[in-house]
């Protein structure tokens, strides 16, 4: 009798164990899978957007839309920035902050993205590194880095405003944590390198 | 050893099975979802083809570009150094109500718990229409009496003797509802009391008196891109190009949640005391304080007298309190007098009968509702609860749409739909699914509320060019922002034949902003504060958007009245429409009074007139100050909407203001209170140092969501990745082990 309920139990925990492994291991490749795939979606609606229509939404249901492109040509780094830094559009693209300056516009543009994803190659900046954001209307904007420093969450005073035109780029820290939700973040502050080229 | 392979083949295959199931179980599921939703799409194509194509569209985004603007960012959170450092303060309010006019006191205590002289700033709020007309300075057993100045002389002999060493006080006004006191040269461990004074008229509403005492400024969205003047006052925000003094208005906020060792402690500051005087002038049914408990005591004839029952709350939610008159003894009419200056002042209340006939009115109602990261929390739980029943209430016949707005804003539909059972489970969705998040972009909103875009796309308007009988705009929000002025503008210039109604929700509302975008907008505003109000006040608001409406009120006054040439000035100059249960409240100024007055008005097709004798009265206090107040409010009016226009006319308008609040002893935008003590207390060797007093975050507020946090930006691919490889190892060791732990 004992030796049966062993016998389906062992059974059962040989399907269970590998089938959960793999349900999360699928479920973390899904994430990386969907952070690729909606950045080519991506695409169209930014191209959309450059040529005039305004809030282009990537897909009928989505809640964000393309506001920005974001390059680091030294990295051969290629991003579409969404409105907003919410989780459900942190998943699709780097989010543009509510309420913090657009690019093209005078302030502080605050840029945050996920660390394991569209922002991982922060850990690779170097100061002096280039990068260029393209604004709504096509404008292309080149800031050079001029610091990268590790925070605390709560200190807010880096989404300030400030009176240099300045690029705040923010991910989690450390890279490679493996669990997330912890209280550093690594930011990448560059300010703008030169005047506005058209394209 | 051929078992083993097995062993290690079959594993691999398990682990690539499983991967691959896992991988595809998700693209299958999320192409699941996006069938879904197509379909979904195609239905709502199917079922309203009759309808306007375009109107299908959900959650279609008007093209407003998102305007930049600060979000709240300084706190002093981090600035811990500052709040211990600064004075301490405690508020006693004593308010006296008799009949419609209620007379406040208002003592700020400022501790200086320093070995430091120092200088308090507190900013902070009071009702919107209240005529401060004294200030007195307590050091000790001794009192100084404010004066009334024009706002830069006040100024200058403020910092004189801020210089001098000598104690001195400032009351000056940044919003008709903010007000900042400045108290220079506090000693070390030396307390100062402030005594202001203002009085106000009662509100009285569908039989119900109310009156409002708000205890805090809360932050506010200040629109705008910031011009370098630096800080000209002392809070969190930099002055923008929308909002000229935003450092003046934004006080700095304390974190309510301070981690003290990962035990997160509740704090508050600014501990309020207050007590009531009530005399209606007749018995009560009912006295109600919604957001507060109190203790009432035994009335001595009508004269009631309440206090709070925890002798001290925190000043972070306003205090209201509502009375009823027994039923039957409801005034409809009365009359307050107060000769001042061989002038005689007057308050009349007249209280218009309801309307016998109801017409059914099609309606087009636009709810537009504030979803910025202020309102998160309980707030906006009352907003989408007030929005469903408002939604259910909505009749055959009527159209509607749901704007709603942050940073940006948004349309459930392009253009206003017709009441389906489709269009109510679509709007029902969208409600649900409304998330407080981000920035306070007010003006787009309001525009996309006040145009009427149905009209523009020909395919859905019936032949009269014209679908409805009257079109409301329900204005959902805390109307936390900086910039009233503008969007003032914005409701007089757009509002064309909408009426616009503001809802103020939460624990501190922005009163000006609710009362006169409602008066603009030749609407009502009414305040929803917790959840259980939402019933009751959302019904009284229906019963007023259901039944017609008292408009084009004229008051005649008596010809023998013009013979004698007694000159009556009376506000509002141009009466605004009344609802259901509103009473006509009118200020006037004469040399003597006239005695009678004539009413005139048109309801429901009707013309409806009243005369009103005007003789006796109850003698009373502050009518004058009352009347003066008004009158400064039309002229402030009046200037907002002159304020480009060149020459002289802003100019004999300010020059109007601070003659009548000169007059009146009354701070306004441009005169204030100053106190100065006649001998100096400090050295002028020691330094005074200056702190803006830290306000309470109003409760229910998430600090969160307003001050901002740095984002979270990580997924959990990497913990799921973890976990899933654990659980395979797992595995793989519990098929090699098998025999020796299970013994088969």
């Amino acid at each position: 009798m004992s030796s049966t309920f062993k016998k389906i139990s062992l059974k059962v925990l040989l399907i269970v164990l590998p089938l959960c492994g793999m349900w999360q291991i699928g479920s973390a490749s899904y994430i990386h899978a969907k952070a690729i795939l909606a950045q080519v979606l991506l695409e169209t609606a930014w191209d959309k957007t450059v040529h005039g229509q305004q809030e282009v939404k990537p897909w009928p249901w989505a809640d964000t839309w393309p506001i920005s492109r974001l390059d680091v040509p030294g990295l051969g780094i290629d991003r579409i920035v969404l409105a907003g830094a919410s989780g459900s559009s942190l998943a699709f693209g780097p989010g543009h902050l509510f309420g913090s300056s657009l690019p093209g516009q005078q302030g502080n543009t605050v840029i945050a993205g996920h660390r394991d994803t569209h922002f991982r190659f922060l850990k690779d900046i170097q100061r002096g590194e280039l990068i260029q954001l393209q604004s709504l209307t096509g404008k292309m904007i080149q800031y050079k880095v001029s610091e990268t420093i590790i925070v605390d969450e709560k200190q807010t005073e880096y989404l300030a405003n400030t009176s240099e035109n300045t690029l705040t780029l923010i991910t989690c820290y450390p890279f490679d944590a493996i669990r997330p939700g912890g209280p550093l973040r690594y930011l990448v502050i560059a300010k703008q390198h030169k005047p506005d080229i058209s394209t | 050893m051929k078992q083993k392979n097995s062993i290690f083949t079959s594993t691999l295959h398990c682990i690539i099975a499983g991967f691959c199931s896992g991988f595809f179980f998700n693209i299958i599921m999320i192409f699941t979802i996006m069938l879904i939703s197509d379909r979904l799409g195609a239905d709502t194509l199917e079922e309203n083809l009759d309808d306007d194509l375009l109107n299908k569209q959900i959650a279609e985004v008007r093209p407003e570009k998102a305007k930049q603007g600060t979000l709240l960012f300084k706190t002093i959170n981090n600035l811990t150094h500052d709040y211990t450092l600064a004075p301490s303060l405690d508020t006693d309010v004593h308010i006296q109500i008799r009949g419609m006019i209620a007379r406040t006191t208002v003592k700020q205590t400022f501790h200086n718990n320093s070995a430091d002289w120092q200088e308090g700033i507190y900013v902070f709020p009071l009702p919107e229409n209240a005529a401060v007309d004294h200030l007195r300075m307590h050091i000790g057993d001794r009192i100084i009496e404010g004066q009334i100045k024009e706002k830069q002389q006040a100024r200058r002999e403020y910092q004189q003797a801020k210089i001098e060493g000598k104690r001195a006080s400032l009351v000056e006004q940044e919003r008709p509802n903010i007000f900042t006191t400045s108290v220079a040269n506090i000693g070390p461990d030396e307390d100062i009391i402030i005594e202001i004074t203002y009085q106000q008229p009662v509100r009285y509403q569908n039989e119900t008196f109310s009156l409002r005492f708000p205890m805090v400024v809360a932050p506010r969205y200040i629109p705008g891109k910031t011009v370098v003047t630096g800080f000209e006052g002392t809070g969190w925000s930099l002055n923008t190009d929308q909002v000229a003094d935003a450092s003046r208005i934004t006080p700095p906020v304390l974190n309510p949640v301070q981690d003290l060792e990962n035990e997160a402690e509740h704090r508050t500051i600014n501990p309020v005391s207050l007590r009531i005087d009530l005399d209606a002038g007749f018995l009560l049914s009912n006295i109600d304080s919604p957001y507060h408990p109190i203790d009432i005591g035994i009335p001595d004839k009508t004269r009631y007298s309440i206090q709070l029952q925890h002798s001290q709350v925190p000043a972070n939610r306003d205090f209201v309190l509502d009375w009823k008159a027994e039923p039957g003894n409801a005034p409809r009419a009365a009359l307050f007098t107060e000769e001042k200056d061989a002038d005689i002042y007057s308050m009349i209340m007249l209280l218009p009968p309801a309307s016998e006939t109801s017409p059914v009115l099609h309606r087009e109602v636009i709810f537009v509702v504030d979803t910025s990261g202020s309102m998160s929390g309980p707030s906006i739980v009352q907003a989408k609860q007030a929005l469903k029943l408002a939604l259910n209430r909505l009749k055959p016949g009527d159209r509607f749409n749901i704007i709603q707005f942050n940073s940006y804003t948004d349309k459930l539909f392009r253009f206003p739909q017709a009441i389906s059972h489709h269009a109510l489970r679509q709007a029902h969705l969208y409600v649900d699914s409304l998330e407080a998040q981000g920035g306070t972009e007010m003006a787009p909103a309001l525009s996309a509320a006040l145009l009427k875009q149905g009209n523009k796309s020909g395919a859905n308007n019936n032949n009269d060019g014209r679908n409805y009988d009257v079109r409301q705009v329900i204005f959902l929000t805390d109307g936390s922002i900086g910039n009233e002025d503008a969007l003032f503008n914005i409701i007089q210039s757009q509002l064309g034949d909408s009426r616009l109604f503001t809802i103020g929700i939460g624990s501190a509302p922005n009163s000006h902003f609710m009362n006169r975008a409602a008066k603009f907008g030749r609407g009502t505003y009414t305040y929803i504060g917790n959840i259980s109000e939402i019933q009751t006040k959302m019904e009284t608001l229906f019963s007023k958007l259901e039944s017609p409406v008292l408009t084009n009120i004229h008051i005649q006054w008596p010809e023998d009245c013009a013979k004698n040439n007694c000159v009556v000035e009376s506000y509002p100059h141009n009466i605004p429409d009344l609802y259901l249960g509103e009473p006509l409240l009118i200020s006037t100024k004469s040399d003597s009074l006239p005695e009678s007055l004539t009413i005139t008005g048109e309801i429901a097709g009707e013309t409806w007139s009243a005369a009103l004798k005007l003789k006796g009265g109850q003698k009373d206090s502050g009518i004058p100050a009352i009347w003066a107040r008004k009158r400064i409010a039309a002229l402030m009016d009046k200037m907002r909407q002159n304020q480009n226009s060149e020459g002289d006319e802003v100019e004999q308008l300010r020059n109007g203001i601070i003659k009548t609040a000169l007059s009146h002893h009354l701070v306004s935008k441009y005169t204030s209170l100053v106190a100065v003590d006649v001998t100096p207390a400090r050295l002028k060797e020691a330094l005074v140092k200056s702190h803006a007093l830290p306000v309470n975050l109003p409760e229910g507020w998430d600090h969160k969501k307003v001050f901002a946090q740095l984002p979270a930006t990580a997924t959990n691919a990497s913990l799921a990745f973890f976990n899933g490889l654990l659980m395979l190892l797992a595995g793989l060791l519990l098929l090699l082990t098998r025999k020796h732990v299970f013994n088969v």
